[in-house]
């Protein structure tokens, strides 16, 4: 049935992404000022939206762990914060591209790269010591405390284009007040969300399933030791 | 604009194939345990 389920999500997500890139690259003119270069929002964009609030699942999941207890959110909360990262990563690299065509540098220290880069390192340091630790249940809290602390940067890295000045462009986007594309330019961007979302949702499904094996093996384990 | 899009598809291309790795030492580890326990309750 799961494999059913992510073969659907596939083909539906391989869908939009053609036809969605046809209506990039053919359909979309370039922007006035910045020319072709522009077109990176369509994946720079979605890939942040999908990263930050991708982080913020991972918190609910941690959070409902530190309660509960229940070893299933844990898993959750592993599953979407690796498949978030990869997403942040794409927003690093395909913004430092822009960056390199429209500044003529590949970094600047403003807020919202700065508080996005710390945000990159907290999660990959989330990762990381889950590695390290070897006893589930100490591994499990001591990463949801993490996940919130890392959360609470995604949200400043969400919010510091309205509360600060930056070298990084202000919200564009309408369905944020920000007015700043066409009607037209603005909704390959939602297609291209969707099918971006699509694509995480089979990565953390395909995560998930390891982690179940991981659990199986865990417990045969402990099975064959108690003979 | 085509490194841009290059760039962020080699990213998701690379977790991918590490996920598709890890995914096959995970199946292999768990023929092996299953193999292990039968082995054991026979004996």
């Amino acid at each position: 049935m799961r494999d059913k389920i992510l073969f659907t999500l596939a083909t539906v997500c391989a869908v939009i992404l053609t036809w969605n890139i046809h209506t990039i690259f053919a359909e979309v003119p370039d922007e006035l000022n910045q020319g072709a270069i522009f077109r990176i929002i369509y994946f720079h964009v979605p890939a942040n939206i999908l990263a930050l609030s991708g982080f913020g699942i991972g918190m609910i999941c941690s959070i409902i762990y530190l309660f509960t207890k229940n070893m299933r959110y844990d898993s959750i909360a592993e599953g979407v914060t690796e498949v978030s990262l990869v997403f942040a990563t794409i927003g690093l690299i395909t913004g430092s591209i822009w960056g390199r065509i429209i500044w003529g540098v590949w970094w600047a220290w403003d807020v919202r790269l700065t508080s996005f880069l710390v945000c990159w390192l907290i999660f990959a340091g989330y990762l990381m010591l889950r590695r390290a630790i070897e006893e589930p249940i100490q591994r499990a809290r001591l990463s949801a405390v993490v996940s919130v602390f890392g959360t609470v940067d995604a949200y400043i890295v969400w919010k510091s284009i309205e509360w600060y000045r930056n070298q990084h462009p202000g919200p564009v986007l309408s369905i944020r007040n920000g007015g700043g594309m066409a009607p037209g330019m603005e909704a390959p961007l939602y297609w291209n969300l969707l099918a971006l979302f699509l694509l995480s949702v089979i990565l953390v499904m395909v995560r998930m399933r390891q982690e179940s094996f991981a659990r199986e093996i865990d417990s045969l384990r402990r099975e064959a030791h108690s003979f | 604009m085509i490194y841009g899009l290059v760039a962020a598809w080699l990213v998701v291309l690379g977790y991918v194939v590490l996920l598709a790795l890890r995914e096959r030492k995970l199946r292999k580890e768990l023929d092996r345990v299953r193999h292990m326990v039968e082995t054991t309750k026979r004996s």
